[in-house]
């Protein structure tokens, strides 16, 4: 858990976050709906959407990426930035666009079952 | 023969959405991991990479692929409506690097490196005993 406030943005800073209060460890997705968008693993945290600042949103994309959770993107940068389940009060955050240093260590790796053929996943 | 320049092969890729498919023709350069902080924030974490020449690539649906220019000298691809990212183009060098996540499997590619290490976020460790440089091995390294 990291405390205190946690900021971060998208590349060209048309986004801007800001996080109150802890954070739990973020986990690394390994899916093929993370691969493709990313281009990389999902690597998210996440928080009570109460708990987040957003400038800038009006810059940001929302793409259902399956029925009821959408993926938000900044139009200008393409930076990916959020991962959201309807209703669920919550708003997950890419580690990536944080401003280092998080303070936060990537504990958990999900869908191993569905990664690329073009590394190794780690046994956990 | 050079470095990752050996597998004859013929590759199709797609963004989340398939508003954008890919098709590659010949060669497709070893998959390199940067840890840049610009690839770190456009990407979410550290992407994967292939490259090949743009005479190899067919890019359909071109209209819904948005570029941002992130530095003086390079350019980024993704998708307008799902956000995907797809190309890393360093301009004017004929040459355009691909997110090895938007293609096909089987990719039959393999990662090879780790570049822009002095860079690396916080938030992982790198485990893999792949080569790791502390900047770019060269222009078209991602």
């Amino acid at each position: 858990m990291t405390r205190g406030k946690t900021t971060g943005s998208c590349l060209c800073g048309a986004v801007r976050y800001e996080i109150e209060g802890p954070l739990p460890a973020p986990s690394a997705c390994h899916c093929a709906q993370c691969r493709r968008q990313h281009g990389a693993l999902g690597v998210y945290t996440l928080a009570p959407t109460d708990r987040y600042k957003i400038k800038g949103d009006r810059n940001i994309v929302w793409y259902e990426s399956s029925p009821g959770i959408r993926r938000g993107f900044c139009r200008i940068c393409g930076s990916k930035l959020f991962w959201e389940r309807a209703d669920s009060g919550q708003l997950d955050v890419t580690l990536g666009t944080m401003d280092q240093p998080t303070g936060l260590r990537i504990e958990k790796q999900i869908y191993l079952a569905d990664a690329g053929d073009y590394y190794d996943p780690p046994s956990r | 023969m050079a470095e990752g320049e050996k597998r004859p092969s013929r590759a199709t890729g797609r963004c989340l959405c398939g508003a954008i498919t890919l098709e590659i023709r010949g060669t497709l350069r070893d998959v390199v991991v940067c840890h840049c902080g610009q690839c770190r924030r456009q990407h979410g974490s550290p992407p994967s990479y292939t490259a090949a020449p743009w005479a190899d690539v067919t890019v359909n649906g071109s209209k819904h692929l948005k570029w941002f220019q992130s530095s003086p000298d390079a350019r980024r691809g993704f998708c307008r409506i799902c956000g995907s990212s797809l190309f890393w183009e360093p301009m004017g060098s004929g040459r355009v690097s691909i997110a090895a996540g938007c293609l096909d499997r089987p990719t039959d590619l393999r990662t090879v490196r780790h570049i822009f290490i002095a860079d690396k976020g916080d938030f992982y460790e790198i485990k893999d005993g792949l080569e790791q440089l502390p900047h770019s091995m060269m222009a078209q390294a991602r």
